[in-house]
């Protein structure tokens, strides 16, 4: 066979077959994605659910709209929403309507994948204004919050009675909480556990005085000695063994410790009340404000938005699902649902008037801290995690030194 | 990551299986080439071997078990061969019998599965088979270019095509369809190694007394070297279709809705989902379970296959 | 042999019969790698398409240089998972090499009664997906499950398996008395390597990784040891029994006769092992994802979650291709030592 022939055939195989792929990339060229109007509209909704309560919440509110509108939706459950986004979103893929979280939502705007829907919802000047603050990007409300949520003390009343304690001894301090934990950790019950994620134990550092950043977000405070007074705080009980995280008791999440009954106490949002109605019904709890630190009252809200991504092709029915899914009568359904309060200030009254004992997961003003929303961070923000999963025995110093140098690589590199 | 993908694959024609019944004269070679051990050693080592066994067994074993006990159950008694208080719940939500509860969508993934496991196969034989023949047998300019390329091709590792393959994907316009599943699977490089080392060892007169009969080149392939083929052809056929059954990182990059899920990746989300799904072992076993039995029924009937199959990797040059 | 008339005649045929294998492979393997090269040199957020200039940048060697020489949050990350890949390689190749030759030398016991059921079941893991049997192991391995209770039954408190980040190493030196692993100080935690002190890139495999180890080791043994067990047959019979006149030992026997004649054979299984610890992804997909305290991320993994979960494809196929190095690297070492080790070991086969 000659060599030579062969080499060519074969180099002109490889150029042919890259320019076959060259010249079939079938998208991204025409720019806008063509708009489908009229008739019968088909929109998929992504949602990074809380649990079954959830699902099942918005799969009936989807439902109601299809009724009223006649356009059909179809409710997919994420495993992972942030990698299921990036992927559909790279494969020119994305559902029509999707949650987006806060950390995430800087990262999607300003890659051009939302759609701009703000002024289209009815009353927006009704959500609560620092909500509206975090989806905002160049001046545009780029998608309305789905709800809210900040995170209170859920104390399981039986186990309290148990160890002797009356509604006196709830916690109000550091320090009380400490000594209730204690009193209650006896046996296979832990006093309180939680997930060891930031979005639970910033709470502290909030309570300290301190934050991951400035309010501007964009200087980082994350080595402040009052972040390490926090994180000492919970080291702490950690060691003592009157706190633990959820993964050291054989739970997927702290709710599900709480309802088997192998946490006296954690700290949770409005979520965990769907969850525990669906999986564990049968369990009494209080949900009590977070214990002061040595700054005062601090907890941490919790918000994801309604994403319309800006490739759909059903923009307009989209935006109307949105609209409607936010409507106050819908969003205290949910609330009844599976607890998340309402995003609209009119509706949040209503609902917490409707649902005493919930009002620490509507908490708002001073001390409320939402999370860290710069683009770029949530890498950050997950290693700091990680390096919290290990606070027990970790250097409290050496891992807000990490937070520090990490995110100030990232600030730099975001602004 | 098990590595059953064959490397360099078995060159011999079908030789018969080692395991099954041995012809008599065997029977002398059956007696060891050092006299037996002593009883106690014996003894031992049988112990060693049964303890090794177990190792092997028991979490299939206890897998089963806990598949049909309640969720506390499951967490109380890890070890309990035998459930406290037997209940298919587990098994009834993933085939949508039980009412409460959001269902699993075990059909659509068993469905999905099936699919893809099909298709996929059915090309693996067809095409492997014809490139391996014409490799093999045809004289065409390139070939042997083609040959060394297949190799080079071979010698990719899989985990390094993930994030290529979804450009690739995404690019046509293929990424989140079945097209986009299958058939980047339809051709396997070592399939195609393995049908060209067999052709090469099956002699040519068959095929010279056909082609003096005046058949053309695809009626020897197909009426001719095909039937020949059966042994390859059988091993292949098992080689893809757990291949494909198993496949995870294919269908994670190409897909991305839920109605594409196959039992892998639906069973991997279900079980990696982190918040509110909750540790729910039963279900997730169950599901396990389920999908490992197609498989194993497969494996069962035709396991002299897959040992060859296994050996495919075996043999160097 | 062959008449060049015949030869003609079978060159379209030829490439008719090729062609849909050239096609796939071409489109979905040999493409792809130039796309992904272009992309490793990008600065891209998979929000638009790099190939019809959209918004991506080119940034060169940008993505390399932040992965392998820039201090950082990525470099640190992939060091780490360098480590942690690294320590699988080092316990499972050799663990899974030696089980599976174990278990080949049982099956091929002549005098074993049952031998074709225990072959059966040592190879049946290996052809179920693992992502079935990671399930199963997820369920053994809790903090309160079954191989804990079977280990209290001797007395031992087994750790919380899959959420124990602490290096095997330290905790062996720190149960011996030898070390101190929650308060490390000194040389190995001032100095280090790519943004990794010592104190970390020696710990060793993490609790959670060694289970993993362990269930790559007893997913894949079964392979090895029918592919062990091929060559055992394959032992010409007059051999053992040339030996056995001359008066060896069991011991003997295996070491003159039985192991040289696998020595091929086991520089294969060594190769296989090799390059596939260096590809595990689906059981850090479902058993950690990089949790606890990322021992349990590996460059596969790493490059997967850079790409889909943090938008940063360059990184990914960065990551990707570095990994190719390695895998690339490690194949040429095989190809060196098997021409060194064994030049007269013609296996006809």
């Amino acid at each position: 066979m000659a060599p030579r022939r062969t080499t060519l055939l074969a180099l002109t195989t490889g150029i042919t077959l890259l320019a076959t792929a060259g010249c079939s990339s079938s998208f991204g060229d025409g720019g806008d994605t063509e708009q489908k109007t009229g008739g019968k509209q088909e929109l998929t909704v992504l949602i990074g659910t809380s649990g079954e309560a959830e699902t099942a919440a918005v799969r009936a509110a989807a439902s109601a709209y299809e009724e009223e509108s006649g356009n059909t939706v179809d409710v997919q459950v994420a495993s992972d929403l942030n990698q299921q986004l990036g992927q559909a979103f790279a494969g020119n893929n994305p559902p029509d309507v999707f949650y987006v979280e806060t950390h995430q939502f800087a990262n999607y705007a300003s890659g051009g994948s939302l759609y701009p829907y703000g002024e289209h919802i009815t009353d927006v000047e009704d959500f609560s204004a620092t909500l509206r603050q975090s989806f905002t990007y160049d001046d545009q409300l780029v998608c309305v919050p789905k709800d809210t949520s900040s995170l209170g003390l859920v104390i399981n009343d039986d186990l309290w009675e148990q160890a002797g304690l009356t509604p006196d001894d709830y916690p109000a301090t550091w320090d009380d909480l400490r000594r209730v934990a204690g009193e209650l950790t006896d046996g296979s019950v832990t006093g309180l556990v939680t997930s060891s994620e930031y979005q639970r134990l910033g709470a502290f550092m909030r309570q300290a005085g301190g934050w991951i950043t400035d309010p501007a977000q964009t200087t980082m405070t994350a080595d402040s000695p009052e972040n390490l007074q926090a994180l000492e705080f919970v080291q702490g009980m950690l060691q003592e063994g009157t706190w633990k995280f959820a993964t050291e008791v054989d739970a997927g999440w702290a709710g599900e410790a709480f309802g088997k009954g192998t946490a006296a106490m954690t700290i949770e949002g409005s979520w965990l009340a769907g969850a525990l109605e669906t999986d564990f019904p049968g369990i009494d709890y209080t949900v009590l404000p977070l214990p002061e630190g040595p700054a005062g009252p601090g907890t941490l809200a919790f918000t994801n938005c309604w994403g319309v991504a800006q490739q759909s092709a059903h923009r307009d029915a989209a935006v109307e699902l949105v609209d409607f899914l936010t409507r106050p009568d819908q969003q205290i359904a949910m609330g009844n649902a599976f607890g998340a309060v309402p995003s609209r200030e009119s509706a949040a009254a209503d609902y917490l008037a409707e649902h005493p004992g919930t009002e620490a997961w509507g908490a708002s003003g001073d001390g409320v801290q939402g999370p860290v929303t710069v683009g770029g961070f949530d890498r950050v923000v997950g290693q700091f995690n990680t390096d919290l999963e290990s606070l027990r025995t970790a250097d409290p110093a050496r891992i807000l030194a990490d937070l520090q140098s990490y995110g100030e690589a990232a600030l730099g590199a975001g602004n | 990551m098990t590595p059953t993908t064959p490397v360099e694959p078995d060159t011999r024609a079908p030789r018969p299986p080692r395991t099954t019944r041995r012809p008599r004269r065997a029977r002398a070679a059956e007696r060891p080439v050092l006299g037996r051990t002593r009883l106690p050693w014996r003894i031992a080592g049988y112990t060693l071997i049964i303890a090794l066994a177990s190792l092997y067994v028991l979490p299939f074993v206890i897998q089963l078990a806990t598949s049909f006990k309640t969720d506390p159950d499951a967490a109380a008694n890890p070890l309990a061969l035998w459930p406290g208080t037997p209940t298919a719940a587990a098994y009834q939500r993933l085939f949508g019998i039980a009412e409460s509860h959001e269902t699993v969508p075990f059909l659509r993934w068993l469905g999905n599965s099936a699919l893809v496991t099909v298709l996929v196969t059915a090309g693996r034989v067809l095409f492997d088979s014809m490139a391996g023949y014409a490799l093999a047998r045809l004289r065409f300019p390139g070939r042997r270019l083609l040959f060394v390329l297949l190799l080079a091709v071979m010698a990719v590792p899989g985990v390094v095509l993930l994030i290529p393959k979804f450009l690739v994907l995404s690019t046509f316009g293929m990424f989140d369809t079945y097209a986009g599943m299958v058939i980047p699977l339809l051709v396997d490089a070592a399939g195609i190694f393995i049908m060209k080392q067999f052709f090469e060892s099956v002699p040519r007169e068959v095929e010279e007394a056909a082609r003096i009969d005046g058949a053309g080149v695809f009626r020897i392939y197909w009426s001719v070297v095909l039937p020949m083929a059966r042994p390859a052809l059988i091993t292949l056929t098992i080689l893809s279709f757990q291949g494909s059954w198993n496949e995870f990182t294919h269908f994670l990059v190409s897909t991305q809705s839920a109605e594409y899920e196959t039992l892998t990746t639906g069973l991997a989300r279900f079980v990696a989902g982190g918040l509110g799904s909750g540790t729910q072992y039963p279900l997730k076993l169950a599901a396990a379970a389920l999908s490992t039995i197609p498989v194993a029924i497969l494996f069962f009937c035709f396991q002299r296959y897959f040992i060859r199959g296994a050996n495919a990797g075996s043999v160097k040059e | 042999m062959h008449k060049p008339a015949l030869r003609g005649r079978q060159g379209p045929w030829g490439w008719l019969f090729v062609s849909p294998s050239v096609l796939v492979l071409g489109l979905f393997l040999a493409l792809p790698i130039v796309m992904a090269l272009w992309v490793s040199l990008l600065d891209w957020n998979g929000q638009s398409n790099p190939f019809t200039g959209g918004q991506a940048t080119f940034v060169g060697l940008d993505n390399y240089r932040g992965l392998l020489t820039e201090d950082g949050l990525d470099r640190t990350l992939f060091a780490t998972s360098l480590r942690n890949n690294a320590y699988y390689v080092l316990l499972f190749v050799p663990l899974s090499t030696g089980l599976g030759l174990t278990l080949a030398m049982i099956v091929n016991q002549r005098m074993l009664r049952g031998r074709s059921l225990l072959r059966t079941t040592f190879y049946f893991p290996s052809v179920t997906s693992t992502i079935a049997v990671s399930t199963i192991f997820l369920f053994l391995f809790q903090g309160s499950g079954a191989v804990n209770s079977l280990l209290s039954w001797i007395g031992v408190k087994g750790p919380n398996w899959f959420a124990d980040p602490r290096g095997i190493v330290w905790v062996t030196l720190g149960n011996l008395g030898l070390a101190d692993p929650n308060h490390p100080s000194g040389f190995l935690t001032d100095h280090g390597f790519m943004g990794l002190s010592w104190f970390e890139w020696l710990s060793g495999p993490s609790v959670a990784m060694s289970t993993m180890i362990l269930l790559a080791t007893w997913t894949t043994s079964g392979t090895f040891m029918l592919i062990f067990l091929a060559a055992l047959q394959d032992i010409p019979r007059e051999l053992e029994e040339a030996a056995a006149l001359d008066g060896v030992n069991r011991r003997q026997l295996l070491r003159h006769v039985t192991l040289p004649a696998l020595r091929p054979v086991l520089f294969l299984v060594l190769t296989l092992a090799l390059i596939g610890s260096w590809q595990v992804f689906d059981m850090v997909y479902v058993m950690g994802q990089g949790a606890p305290g990322n021992t349990t991320l590996t460059p596969a993994f790493m490059s997967y979650q850079s790409a889909f979960k943090n938008a940063d494809y360059g990184q990914g196929a960065a990551i990707a291709f570095i990994l190719f190095a390695i895998v690339l690297a490690c194949t040429g070492a095989q190809r060196w030592l098997l021409r060194e080790r064994n030049p007269r070991q013609g296996r006809r086969r």
